[in-house]
């Protein structure tokens, strides 16, 4: 029994963890319609911040995280002005050509500043190690994961998704030319959603730095769990997201644990599964 | 039409003279490594290795002066290397290689190298049955999965380390590393208590932690490849607390690497690994190559296994040109040479084996500590003349 809650709670923890990876890229892709492959560069470029601010100007853990989220977001807006906007009303292919493209530039161009080697990082003690929770050895970060993730969720749900701006958003995409003319700000509302969504990929890049390191080669080793993430729970929806964040990490890490040959096999099957059923994802909204 | 093609025929005709020309004093040497994707790291030890070996030795060996061609392989990648290979061996005329990098690329390489006739130093890729069996013109300068696998397994029933559990990553040297290291541990009279195979691309290991730690074992023996999966395998077994709670962790020298054992940081302490070079080897050679090479190509990326390769294989390829020296290049000559040959490394002694070309050399145990706040693996015991088989 006990085994099998600490696999639950690792597993809850690895699924918040692919939720708070891949909502970034959940928002642009969801909300915008837009197909941005490079979130994954913007994750790694979050780490990067995170390291530097805190090792340079010796800045604390905590306070990097809005750093990070703030800095990238920045980033992201520059890019999505002078690029990516022309690139909104074209086909899926084109976006994915243009945006991997970006993926390789930003590799090298980390590689150029930072140079190759794996980042040194640490997270600080009272993160670190394991604690004592109603009997259970958790892992605290794992601990801490779950509370972020959790409380991101929220905010994005209730802030994000359920509210004016995120209606106007929708409007936006689904026609742009209406939305203009009652009046809406449509290159606004883009520029601001894409940098809340680059912001929030940012944010998890500092955020899984200690599980899943930072170096060059960070967006193509973990791009292809964030496209099952959020192709899994339905293009879209930020609760869909979360749930199939959930649901493929519990899972991973239950067959890891009870049936290791079949390794990691699992979440690729999962994902077909769904896939096959429907189409559109978990939460997908009907087209 | 006839026309284009005789001007093309006739132009040939002069660029082959061309190169013929000045063969006798030029030799041409492939690089085939990682200068980017996950193996960079590797590309850019090796190209500070032959900066300095060139600085000291100068580049014309014999006589000839050496001329570089270097390709990128960008990973485990055997059609890209075996395109760059056919490419530098038939357009590139290059009659030595060094590389290509990992298993599969040398297995693509072979039939290539063989039929052409062309030395080839394996610089990174350990797996058993290459050497010697894939073609006869490969040497290695790095090291063969049993000679890092098996010798942990003595050490740890010497210790009391007795039940031992063995987590190696899932492809071919992953598996010939389980072989080698459940089979040595049984004729030491340890037990295996359990095994895991993990998959390559794996950000997840609590799974495989729990499970490790329900079996209770004394020792855990990790077999990663180079890169992130050996320093998050490392990172997840220490936040897990299986390191806290006394289980010892063991492993080849791959997961402690100097090159990302920082990234790794205090969750390495203590790791007891097999290596064939570290930083620390207390010899005059190596103190002298360290400081040279941080000198000429600074403190980042750290001295790892690539460099010591590359800088063995030139040594090889130095000697072998010397001896040649005055005639043009003969490669059956020089691998007769090189087959063979014990030299001192900063590494310690090396020899090529006579017979198959593989490399015979002290294997050390070693612990990563910290020396002046630096993560290090120090040698605590060598074991001379490991085979490699």
């Amino acid at each position: 029994m006990i085994s099998f809650l600490t696999v639950l709670f690792n597993g809850i923890a690895y699924g918040m963890l692919l939720f708070i990876m891949s909502v970034g890229l959940s928002v642009t892709m969801g909300m915008m319609n837009f197909v941005n492959l490079a979130q994954a560069s913007f994750s790694m470029l979050g780490g990067y911040v995170m390291v530097a601010v805190t090792q340079t100007f010796g800045i604390p853990f905590l306070l990097s995280l809005p750093i990070a989220f703030v800095a990238v977001g920045i980033v992201s807006l520059v890019i999505e002005r002078l690029v990516f906007r022309h690139f909104y009303g074209t086909d899926d292919l084109t976006q994915v050509l243009l945006t991997i493209g970006v993926v390789f530039m930003s590799i090298a161009i980390v590689t150029y500043f930072w140079g190759g080697t794996y980042r040194q990082f640490s997270v600080p003690p009272w993160l670190s190690g394991q604690q004592e929770v109603l009997g259970f050895t958790l892992e605290r970060y794992r601990v801490f994961l779950v509370v972020v993730g959790g409380a991101l969720a929220i905010a994005l749900v209730f802030g994000l998704e359920r509210t004016r701006f995120g209606a106007i958003a929708r409007a936006c995409v689904d026609n742009g030319r209406v939305a203009r003319a009652c009046g809406l700000n449509t290159d606004l509302v883009f520029a601001i959603t894409f940098a809340i969504g680059g912001g929030l990929a940012g944010l998890a890049g500092a955020l899984s730095a200690n599980l899943l390191g930072i170096d060059p080669n960070f967006p193509l080793r973990y791009l292809v769990y964030l496209l099952i993430v959020v192709s899994v729970g339905g293009i879209g929806t930020i609760s869909g997201t979360l749930i199939a964040g959930l649901m493929l990490g519990v899972a991973d890490v239950a067959v890891k644990y009870y049936a290791p040959q079949l390794g990691g096999f699992v979440i690729y099957v999962i994902t077909v599964a769904v896939m096959l059923w429907r189409p559109r994802g978990l939460m997908g909204r009907s087209a | 039409m006839r026309a284009l093609m005789s001007a093309l025929t006739v132009i040939g005709l002069f660029l082959g003279l061309g190169t013929h020309a000045d063969a006798e004093d030029t030799i041409k040497i492939g690089v085939l490594v990682g200068y980017s994707g996950i193996s960079l790291l590797s590309g850019q030890l090796t190209d500070g290795a032959i900066k300095l070996f060139q600085k000291r030795y100068g580049d014309a060996p014999g006589g000839k002066k050496i001329e570089l061609i270097r390709r990128d392989t960008t990973g485990p990648n055997p059609e890209v290397a075996k395109r760059l290979v056919q490419e530098v061996v038939t357009r590139g005329k290059a009659q030595i290689l060094i590389g290509p990098d990992f298993t599969p690329n040398t297995l693509a390489a072979a039939p290539i190298v063989t039929e052409a006739k062309v030395p080839t130093f394996v610089i990174g890729a350990a797996t058993s049955g290459i050497i010697g069996e894939k073609s006869p013109y490969f040497t290695r300068t790095f090291f063969a999965i049993p000679q890092l696998c098996k010798p942990l397994a003595g050490y740890a029933v010497q210790h009391n380390w007795k039940r031992v559990y063995l987590m190696v990553a899932d492809f071919a040297p992953g598996h010939d590393c389980e072989k080698y290291f459940s089979a040595a541990l049984a004729e030491a009279g340890g037990t295996l208590v359990g095994n895991v195979r993990i998959p390559l691309s794996n950000p997840e290991f609590s799974a495989y932690t729990q499970r490790i730690k329900d079996s209770k074992p004394d020792g855990l023996f990790i077999f990663m490849p180079l890169g992130e999966p050996s320093i998050g395998s490392l990172r997840a077994v220490n936040d897990s607390g299986l390191k806290a709670s006394g289980v010892k962790i063991m492993g080849t020298g791959d997961i402690t690497d100097e090159t990302y054992v920082d990234a790794i940081g205090d969750a390495a302490l203590g790791t007891i690994t097999t290596g064939i070079y570290s930083t620390q080897h207390d010899s005059a050679m190596n103190k002298e190559f360290v400081k040279d090479f941080e000198a000429l190509n600074g403190k980042s990326p750290r001295i790892g296994w690539s460099a010591i390769s590359v800088w063995d294989a030139l040594r090889l390829i130095y000697d072998g040109l010397d001896a040649q020296a005055g005639s043009s290049f003969d490669p059956d000559k020089f691998m007769a040479f090189v087959h063979g040959r014990s030299f001192e490394s900063p590494r310690g002694p090396i020899t090529i084996d006579k017979g198959n070309g593989d490399i015979i050399q002290n294997v050390y145990i070693r612990r990563t500590d910290k020396v002046d706040g630096v993560l290090q693996n120090v040698e605590i015991t060598s074991m001379p003349n490991e085979g490699f088989r």
